[in-house]
């Protein structure tokens, strides 16, 4: 078990190294440099600089060296937990991360939850439900909930709980209430998408001889759900929680924009538009560094849930 | 086809209504808390909620000197107090924390006297010494941060002394007569000494002490500003509507990115301005004006939205007969109306009506497809029997006009063109990309814009000497147009005589257009939507938004 656990760590490590590297060299692949698209957005244009300022203002930025030293020195830095000063904003990157992160955090959080506790419902409604109206109805809805646009949702339930109702601030970042509307919109479409996983695990594990057995004793329905199907249907869920958490990267790019929440993912979507090396290459290694976690959490937690998982290795190894 | 005309003789109707309501617009404005839906006295206290466009994710930043961004500026605008002021409605620079100036006959030096009673606050006075340091600073930050904005407004400074306590003396190695409307500016706001201790970084991020009526409190980039009353306040400029301290308790200020979530907000009760950086469509005006909110709207000082040509060998544009046509082949009526309304006016020339001497072209502009015609088939250009665009030996005559993204104005256009045989291509590119597009010549049309009210201000779009790109300013003019041109910058910069820069920027202006170097689309019109409790709305000359003089009426 060590062993596996130093194994999953030391890959981790590279991933993390990886997509750091990665990230340096598209950033200076892209056409464009830096310096001019700062100045842009002040409305000039670099051929008005002359080459003295033209020095200047990429020594200001640390773009003035070689590009192996400027590689080399941020990855140092990084690896001390310095990941420098963001071009855009003058705020060392971990700082702008501490602000911006647990807003983000939180809202991921609660959308992760909802989008359980909602998918989870709405599968057990659709298997549970004898074949006929509704039982189509459960498990068709899904499919729209992962074809609307998350900023479509969004608008649509800022027009209804926020202008018309009232009931909740169509943007901000104070208060539960405002984590509520885009909490909602990151949901529905992960709600959708293990609302559709869910069921058609369910309906194969329901197929499954054990099941008959559980019948068989006269179990009803909702108990030999719970019971018995619940557990093994959740095998691929747990696989796709890794996905999921991606999902919400994305989808907190769209949803702090329409809600005008002040997170990581707008800090990102802005970040890469200008070009911000620091700050995208730490946000790229949080993320990765997410990924990383969650899906060593659910190798982890193979085993728990199914039992076969942890014996194969020990049967192989011998 | 059918959607271009749609809009076309209600519009025509309605030109004349136009231009006398961009007028109506500017005095309204002026006359301040006059705002008809709110009647009786203003009362103090009450919190203001203001929804921007977002800020600049590119440049975060409040520093008066170094921003360009419009939403930074404004709400600078009322932290800062600037040596004078500039009257919206005529243009006029009046006394501000400067009591009275004068310009040497070279116009190489300018000595302005200062009020004695103003202090910042951090409680510090302001002197002549806050001018110089100031100004010492400004020079110190361009040197620090190549490019920083406020370079424009101090071009040829030389040196400033205090003279004594309240006199203070500013040298120039060139003149610049621009520099008094500089004064009057945001971007040479004064701040307390404190403010300049600090480095650029640290004033960008909401290091800025003024000596305003509001205090600024947070700056949080991509979230929003907020601002408290200055207590003591007693120097505002003739301008306002009142004297003494501001009536809002506080200001907050919200970025908001989508245009239907401000609307909606300002609508439903949760905001009290909606600030967009487009004018509203028609539909959001309907359902503002439904719900009380009151629409203002000002137009932006200095150049209006135009294309501004690619003239350098090779492109259809370097052909004077090419750009003859295409200066009438833009129906800048049904743009204005299908667009932004019928109500919306239609641009007059290369820069909007609200510029300081400004001159009507619209005779010049006026649409005539049937003449662009004629002079594209005396060039050559011909319409082949079926052919859908003009060719001349084999080329199509195409104009190719890089956008950042496709709005309903460019496909209007697109489809106007392609009345009289011009193929306008919409290329689309990422930001990053314009710098390389420009410099490489890429393009046929670019468009771009500008704020300050100054028609002098042009020369940062068209003067290579002092252009924000070289490039642009290279490729829109042959040389001989450039050289003119530049006559006429330095001609209106060196002359302090008014009337004189009257007939000298008339000159520019009719040049402007006749040679084809600007090719104006619209009037850039500020708009902004106060709920009913809103009185005292002020736009300021740069149409940005006063807060000291609106109050709230308690409901």
């Amino acid at each position: 078990m060590t062993r596996y656990v130093l194994q999953r760590v030391g890959q981790a490590v590279l991933v993390l190294w990886a997509a750091y590297t990665v990230t340096f060299v598209i950033l200076y692949l892209l056409p464009g440099d830096p310096v001019a698209l700062m100045l842009s957005a002040n409305n000039i244009e670099v051929d008005s600089l002359t080459p003295q300022e033209r020095e200047v203002a990429a020594a200001r930025l640390g773009l003035d060296r070689p590009l192996w030293e400027q590689y080399l020195g941020m990855l140092g830095a990084a690896l001390r937990g310095d990941f420098g000063t963001s071009f855009t904003k003058g705020i060392p990157v971990t700082e702008l991360l501490a602000q911006r992160l647990p807003g983000t955090f939180l809202l991921s959080a609660v959308a992760i939850a909802l989008a359980l506790a909602l998918g989870l419902a709405i599968a057990l409604v659709a298997v549970w439900l004898p074949r006929g109206r509704m039982a189509d109805l459960f498990r068709r809805a899904p499919a729209i909930g992962v074809s609307v646009p998350n900023f479509w949702i969004g608008l649509l339930l800022i027009q209804v709980f926020a202008f018309t109702l009232g009931w909740f601030p169509a943007m901000g970042s104070e208060g539960w209430q405002s984590l509520v509307l885009p909490a909602v919109t990151m949901a529905i479409p992960t709600a959708a998408v293990l609302a559709q996983v869910l069921t058609r695990s369910f309906d194969d594990t329901l197929g499954e001889s054990y099941i008959a057995t559980a019948r068989a004793k006269g179990l009803d329905r909702w108990a030999v759900l719970i019971r018995h199907a619940l557990r093994n249907a959740a095998l691929p869920t747990l696989t796709i929680l890794g996905l999921l958490v991606g999902a919400t990267v994305t989808g907190s790019i769209v949803v702090e924009t329409v809600f005008s929440r002040n997170g990581v993912g707008r800090l990102a979507q802005e970040s890469v538009l200008s070009q911000d090396i620091p700050v995208v290459q730490a946000i790229v290694v949080l993320a990765a560094a997410a990924f990383v976690v969650v899906n060593l959490v659910v190798d982890l937690l193979y085993p728990l849930l199914d039992p076969r998982i942890a014996r194969t290795p020990r049967v192989s190894r011998a | 086809m059918s959607t271009s005309h749609r809009y076309r003789t209600p519009a025509l109707a309605a030109l004349a209504a136009a231009s006398v309501l961009v007028m109506a617009g500017c005095s309204g404005s002026t006359g301040g808390a006059a705002s008809p839906a709110a009647p009786g006295e203003p009362v103090s206290g009450g919190e203001l909620t203001v929804e921007f466009w977002p800020d600049n994710a590119a440049f975060s930043c409040v520093d008066p000197f170094q921003t360009y961004w419009i939403e930074h500026r404004q709400v600078i605008r009322n932290v800062a107090d600037s040596l004078t002021d500039q009257d919206p409605q005529t243009g006029e620079i009046v006394p501000w924390l400067a009591t009275d100036w004068e310009v040497s006959a070279d116009g190489l030096t300018y000595r302005f006297d200062l009020r004695d009673d103003v202090t910042f606050s951090d409680g510090t006075a302001f002197t002549a010494d806050s001018v110089v340091l100031a100004l010492e600073s400004a020079k110190a930050t361009l040197a620090a941060v190549p490019g920083a904005y406020g370079g424009v407004y101090i071009s040829g400074y030389a040196s400033s002394t205090a003279v004594d306590d309240d006199t203070v003396e500013v040298r120039f190695s060139t003149p610049n007569a621009s520099f008094l409307q500089g004064t009057s500016t945001t971007n040479l706001a004064i701040l307390a000494a404190s403010s300049y201790e600090a480095t650029p970084e640290e004033r960008c991020l909401g290091e800025v002490v003024g000596s305003g009526p509001f205090v600024l409190d947070d700056y949080t980039p991509a979230e929003g500003i907020d601002l408290s009353k200055r207590a003591g306040y007693a120097w505002a400029s003739e301008l306002n509507d009142h004297q003494g301290e501001a009536y809002l308790d506080a200001v907050h200020i919200n970025y908001v990115a989508e245009d239907s979530v401000r609307v909606g907000n300002l609508a439903s009760g949760a905001s009290d301005i909606a600030w967009p950086r487009n004018p509203f469509t028609p539909e959001d005006r309907a359902l503002l004006e439904s719900s009380g909110a009151t629409i203002e709207s000002r137009s932006l000082p200095g150049p209006s939205q135009a294309y501004y040509p690619n003239v350098s060998n090779g492109h259809p544009l370097a052909e004077k007969a090419v750009r003859d046509a295409l200066q009438i082949a833009i129906d800048r009526e049904t743009y204005a109306a299908t667009i932004y309304g019928p109500e919306y006016p239609v641009v007059e020339g290369a820069f909007d009506t609200t510029t300081p001497f400004f001159v009507s072209q619209a005779d010049q502009l006026a649409y005539d497809p049937d003449r662009a015609g004629e002079i594209l088939d005396a060039a050559g250009w011909v319409l082949e029997d079926g052919a859908e665009y003009r060719s001349r030996d084999g080329q199509t005559l195409t104009l190719v006009s890089p956008i950042t993204a496709e709005t309903p104005g460019d496909v209007l256009i697109q489809d106007q063109l392609k009345q009289v045989g011009i193929d306008l291509e919409l290329t689309v590119y990422q930001p990053a990309d314009r710098a390389a597009i420009i410099a490489n010549g890429d393009y046929d049309l670019l468009a771009t814009y500008y704020t300050r009210a100054d028609p002098g201000v042009l020369a940062w779009i068209l003067d290579e000497r002092y252009a924000g790109s070289k490039a642009f300013a290279k490729n829109a003019q042959t040389a001989e147009t450039a050289a003119e041109v530049q006559r006429l910058f330095d001609a209106g910069l060196q002359e302090t005589d008014a009337t004189v820069r009257g007939d000298i920027y008339a000159e520019l202006q009719e040049l402007l257009i006749a040679d084809g170097v600007s090719f104006p689309i619209f009037e850039r019109v500020q708009v902004a939507a106060t709920a009913p409790e809103v009185s005292g709305f002020r736009f300021t000359s740069e149409s940005f938004l006063s807060y000291y003089d609106i109050w709230k009426s308690a409901e």
